[in-house]
């Protein structure tokens, strides 16, 4: 089977899951007892009948659920994600809005824990059972131990209340205004103005957040890599490398690391959904205006639209990466799209 | 009684003697706390760590160090009941598709894959927020966002041993299909699950306290490790309120995360190297 087969195959999927995730969260949101009625209107007007009757079928919740489904998935088709119960905004308006700021957040955790993950694992294997593995070892396992709202409550004390290094929380300082919204990402936003100093400043608002939400991932990235790196040190064309007489540093980085570097990316693909998970956490903790915050507000309040929306984007992204992920070892890989 | 890999390791022992520390914290609560968890000491709110208050006490004057003992009463029974419940239905779906093959194998399977997409935080948080906050929903919450994966490897382990001589000759001498299933092939797929899901307590009680901190697990005035965390959120230069029920599930998870390590390497000698 060729790439582009592969590719296409797996692209053809996308939207049967696509589809299946709109049906599942469509699912949990109604299959529980909670009423969105007393979540949104309040004691005085959800004793009123009539109120009750108009709200329920302002929101279609007086219709019968297949019908209510295929309402929802003909106008999900068409961009629609329905009104939010609570902001009176399009779904569709808010989450475009909190998206780019959780990306932006986990982007940001991604590339620290490859940055710092795959040295040190691949130092851990090279100089394995040494003390340097000890510790690599030590510190992943803090790594995936540690509650990361905790992680983040102690970093603010430490870093902005004791050592005045880090801004408080949030994405920019309040001084600033939001750079014109072209991408809704804050930092490209602000140099696409040219507004440097209001990028550095959402940068600097990035660095702390980031590093905590990294903390898991990085453990994560760290144990895969010496795994991988372990397995393929004792292959034989690593020997034979060797054997040629190849300096070591060489043959570790070109012959070792590039192959141990495959399964890697698999666990990238599988932490970017961990990621998302602690972002919802790592926003509230910072006050970051992503999806996360929104998807908390959203959840309280039994805003079913909203719920269904971040729902359906997360598991999106979530099973997009993957499809990347897929992508990209197939091209690093070419046994994998013979399988 | 214990695999002897795991003694010899001085880390793990160590560990071990965490974990049963915490579990004596848990059992002994009441007879170890300086004072009950709701107890108010109004006059000493805030009061920082001291002779009086090891460890400082809370907005409320509650004594920080007995809230953080009883916490583990919590956290600890909620943590393997959350992934005692999530392995049995895991379990039951899982092995249940693997041994049915065909069309209900794939029916169950692309629904589990489905569950998979959905990261377990958001999940958890998606249903414990519909069901209402509680210690009870949290579990369920846990459980629901859990079980695809034990599922899948139960699948897994079915589909190894189905195809085994001696399920063959189980059949072959006319065990009825639910015999087969129950007592030759159920039970060889036991342990691997079992071991599976005791590495994953630790997991468990960091998600409770994640959705707890969130303010979906139980009432504020209940001493849990996550919502204590939460309690501190607006009283930064008080330190104390929400760093040592921090401490206390690092601690925790930490050796039993350290525990599960030895654990694997003890029985999966493949794995050793990992």
């Amino acid at each position: 089977m060729n790439l582009a087969a592969y590719v296409g195959r797996r692209a053809l999927l996308m939207p049967v899951m696509l589809l299946g995730i709109t049906l599942l969260t469509f699912l949990i949101s109604h299959a529980v007892p909670a009423d969105p009625v007393a979540a949104n209107l309040g004691e005085q007007s959800a004793a009123n009948p009539e109120i009750v009757a108009a709200f329920r079928h302002q929101w279609g919740l007086d219709r019968p659920l297949p019908q209510q489904y295929l309402i929802y998935v003909w106008r999900l088709a068409h961009g629609d994600m329905g009104m939010s119960i609570s902001t009176h905004q399009a779904v569709a308006a808010d989450l475009g809005q909190d998206l780019p700021a959780t990306i932006e957040l986990a982007f940001a955790a991604m590339l620290i824990s490859l940055a710092v993950g795959v040295p040190l694992g691949i130092l851990a294997g090279v100089r394995r059972d040494t003390a340097i593995d000890q510790i690599s070892r030590g510190s992943s396992l803090i790594g995936v131990s540690m509650p990361v709202f905790w992680l983040g409550l102690v970093a603010l004390l430490v870093f902005y209340a004791w050592l005045g290094w880090a801004p408080s929380a949030g994405q920019l300082s309040p001084r600033l205004s939001r750079p014109p919204a072209v991408t809704n990402f804050v930092v490209i936003d602000a140099l696409l103005a040219g507004e440097g100093d209001v990028a550095r400043d959402a940068l600097s608002h990035l660095v702390l957040p980031a590093l905590v939400l990294s903390a898991y991932s990085i453990g994560v990235i760290t144990r895969m890599m010496r795994g991988s790196m372990l397995d393929v040190l004792g292959e034989d064309y690593v020997r034979t490398a060797r054997a040629k007489g190849l300096p070591g540093l060489r043959v570790t980085l070109r012959h070792a690391a590039r192959n141990a570097l495959l399964p890697v990316i698999t666990i990238v693909g599988l932490s970017f959904g961990g990621l998302l998970s602690g972002a919802v956490i790592t926003e509230t903790v910072f006050a970051w205006p992503g999806l996360g915050s929104y998807a908390f507000r959203s959840a309280t309040s039994l805003d079913f639209p909203a719920i269904m929306g971040v729902g359906i984007v997360v598991a999106s992204v979530y099973v997009f990466a993957n499809l990347l992920v897929d992508v990209a070892y197939a091209v690093a890989d070419p046994r994998i799209r013979m399988g | 009684m214990l695999p002897r890999p795991l003694v010899r390791s001085p880390l793990a022992v160590g560990a071990l003697v965490v974990v049963a520390a915490w579990f004596v914290v848990a059992a002994a609560a009441p007879l170890i706390a300086p004072s009950p968890p709701l107890a108010q000491d109004i006059a000493n709110r805030l009061a920082p760590p001291g002779p009086a208050h090891w460890l400082g006490t809370d907005p409320l004057g509650r004594d920080v160090l007995s809230r953080v003992l009883y916490g583990a009463r919590i956290s600890i029974p909620v943590g393997i009941a959350a992934v005692a419940l999530a392995v049995l239905l895991g379990t039951l779906i899982g092995s249940v598709a693997g041994y049915a093959g065909g069309a209900a194998d794939e029916g169950i399977m692309r629904f589990t894959d489905l569950m998979l997409a959905f990261p377990t935080v958001i999940l958890a948080m998606i249903i414990s927020a519909a069901l209402g906050a509680g210690i009870r929903n949290a579990v369920i919450a846990i459980m629901v966002a859990w079980w695809p994966s034990y599922a899948r490897f139960a699948r897994g382990l079915v589909l190894a041993a189905r195809g085994r001589e001696y399920v063959e000759a189980a059949r072959a001498v006319g065990a009825s299909t639910f015999r087969v299933f129950s007592r030759h092939i159920l039970v060889n797929i036991v342990s691997p699950i079992l071991i599976l899901g005791t590495l994953d307590v630790g997991h468990a009680i960091l998600t409770f306290a994640s959705l707890s901190f969130l303010g979906l697990g139980p009432p504020p005035q209940i001493p849990e490790w996550g919502s204590m965390i939460a309690s501190g959120r607006d009283y930064l230069v008080q330190w104390w309120i929400s760093t040592f029920p921090g401490l206390a599930i690092l601690t925790l998870v930490l050796a039993l995360n350290v525990v599960g390590d030895g654990l694997r390497d003890a029985l999966d000698p493949r794995l050793r190297r990992l």
